[in-house]
């Protein structure tokens, strides 16, 4: 049952990742209703009128104020009158704005409790780049089997945390919210948003696209051709925080070293490049469930604990472990 | 040799600290300051008076164009410099219609609620050189048809039924700029200590907040 999770992971990135382009369309429709002038919306706008009319037509009477019940993105959102806000957005407008505005503060206390019960869990479950970054890590497995040369550096993990200090330090100096430039949630929200619904203004398609798009793109090249998955790993600020946040999150993988017969997959398929294998989970586990999934011998399991196991050894199905009971009984 | 291995160690947290800046220096160096005429861009209603607490209070979520039901509110991409991401309306495309959505739906401190008669993105101005019944008597009214806030914010001259004239109520929506007819917009909203208004007619605007 629970190797499944990583399915029902992949469903929830891809509804996160659909909605944040479905929304920008949802407000199109909104406004085109707000208009009341069918008859003068050009053909485009006609079709995406009817499209989006036929999609939520079974759903919602009054689509101007009905379909205000889910608005924004990961970023910052409204879902069915709820405001959640990303902690890091919290924190770096704090810092930005040198002050405590507490209705905003709390907008982000869902998310915080969450994340300090499953850790680095948005990283794997929710943030839309990360359907972005998956693909293109199995893109970089493909260019791998072409035989093109992809990056697999392995750099310092503690960098981000310093990379998030200096962009909260940044936001209090130059008084501007710095870290959502380079924070790829963020940017994906707000590009697909400026994208689909702004580009009419300019007539130009995808005019809206804006530099943080060129940012995103750059962080694929530097993940395809320097380091797997590099910037979630060593630069994003949100994975720092998140990280600090999960460091006593009490809903942990851990190996069952009676079943593991040290196979390694598990190591390989880690997108964290973390050490499942000699219980090396660590805060930088965002329980993205892919161990799981991919464990021939349903090693991995989840727990409930604040602390990671020690190493305890190699895996008992493993012909290391066989090796050395061997060796135990013929003394 | 201590104080060799205390200069390596500052060395190497100085070099650390410069390399995690490279991330925040790509993103400026990809948006580079273009000319664009920003001056007469508004902040949504409800807005922070003061620019530079309007930016540090404002997250770039992008809710307040996402909610907003005519499209009015766009965002500074990088013609804005620090202003990057924070919504604006540029009345002259699409103008406010007042409808407090932006301002309910606003998680930060940027847009906040407040009442019709208390918002303040500017104040309408008119050029009466260029606007047509100032000009040659001709019939227009469209600005004072439009207005949303009625005689307390535009009305028509004493004299002449056709020349319009701001007075005190006005909020600074700009549905008068995007209805106005003549092709070089002889009204505009302009920042509220920069506006003249009419002396006559409806009083003084904080005597019709009362």
């Amino acid at each position: 049952m629970i190797r499944h999770l990583n399915k029902l992971r992949w469903l929830v990135l891809s509804i996160v990742f659909a909605m944040l382009i479905v929304l920008p369309f949802i407000h199109l429709y909104q406004t085109y209703i707000a208009a009341h002038a069918y008859d003068l919306l050009a053909p485009a706008e006609k079709q995406i009128y009817d499209v989006m009319e036929t999609l939520t037509g079974p759903f919602v009477s009054d689509p101007e104020t009905d379909l205000d019940a889910i608005k924004g993105n990961t970023w910052s959102g409204t879902f069915f009158g709820y405001r959640i806000s990303d902690p890091l957005a919290v924190v770096s407008q704090s810092a930005a704005g040198m002050s405590l505005y507490w209705p905003f503060i709390l907008t982000g206390l869902i998310p915080l409790i969450l994340t300090m019960l499953f850790g680095r869990f948005y990283c794997g479950w929710i943030c839309p780049a990360t359907f972005i970054y998956e693909l293109n890590t199995n893109l970089a497995v493909l260019l791998h089997k072409l035989g093109l040369h992809t990056g697999n550096r392995k750099l310092d993990y503690r960098f981000k945390y310093l990379v998030l200090g200096v962009g909260l330090v940044l936001s209090a100096v130059m008084g501007a919210v710095l870290t959502a430039v380079v924070y790829p949630p963020a940017i994906i929200g707000r590009e697909i948003y400026y994208g689909v619904a702004l580009s009419g203004y300019s007539h130009v398609v995808l005019g809206g696209f804006g530099a943080g798009a060129v940012f995103f793109i750059s962080t694929l090249l530097f993940d395809l051709f320097v380091s797997r998955r590099g910037f979630c790993r060593y630069l994003c600020p949100g994975g720092a925080l998140y990280s600090l946040l999960g460091h006593f999150r009490i809903f942990r993988i851990q190996r069952v070293v009676e079943n593991c017969n040290d196979c390694a997959k598990c190591n390989a398929v880690c997108e964290f490049g973390l050490d499942p294998l000699r219980d090396g989970f660590g805060q930088e586990c965002n329980n993205c469930t892919a161990c799981i999934a991919i464990c021939p011998t349903d090693a991995l399991k989840f727990s409930v604990t604040i602390k990671d196991q020690p190493f305890q050894g190699v895996g008992h199905l493993g012909k290391a472990y066989k090796r050395h009971q061997g060796q135990d009984e013929s003394k | 040799m201590r104080r060799r291995g205390f200069l390596v160690v500052a060395g190497r947290s100085v070099m650390a600290v410069l390399a995690a800046m490279l991330p925040f220096g790509f993103a400026r160096l990809m948006s580079p300051d273009v000319s664009a005429d920003t001056r007469w861009r508004l902040r949504p209603p409800g807005a922070l008076k003061d620019d530079d607490a309007f930016i540090s209070a404002c997250i770039g979520c992008g809710l307040c164009g996402e909610v907003c039901p005519p499209g009015c509110i766009q965002f500074y991409a990088h013609e804005g410099g620090s202003k990057v991401n924070t919504p604006y309306i540029d009345p002259a495309q699409k103008s406010c219609i007042l409808c407090d959505k932006c301002m309910e739906v606003c998680p930060t401190e940027s847009l906040t609620v407040i009442p019709r008669k208390e918002i303040d993105m500017g104040i309408a101005q008119i050029d009466q050189s260029a606007c047509y019944p100032w000009v040659d008597q001709g019939i227009c009214g469209a600005c004072v048809v439009v207005c949303p806030l009625g005689e307390h914010a535009i009305g028509f001259d004493f004299a002449n039924f056709y020349k319009p004239l701001v007075r005190e109520g006005c909020v600074g929506c700009g549905q008068c700029v995007e209805v106005c007819p003549h092709p070089s917009l002889p009204i505009w909203i302009v920042e509220r200590s920069g506006g003249t208004v009419a002396k006559h007619g409806a009083g003084k605007r904080h005597q019709w907040i009362q």
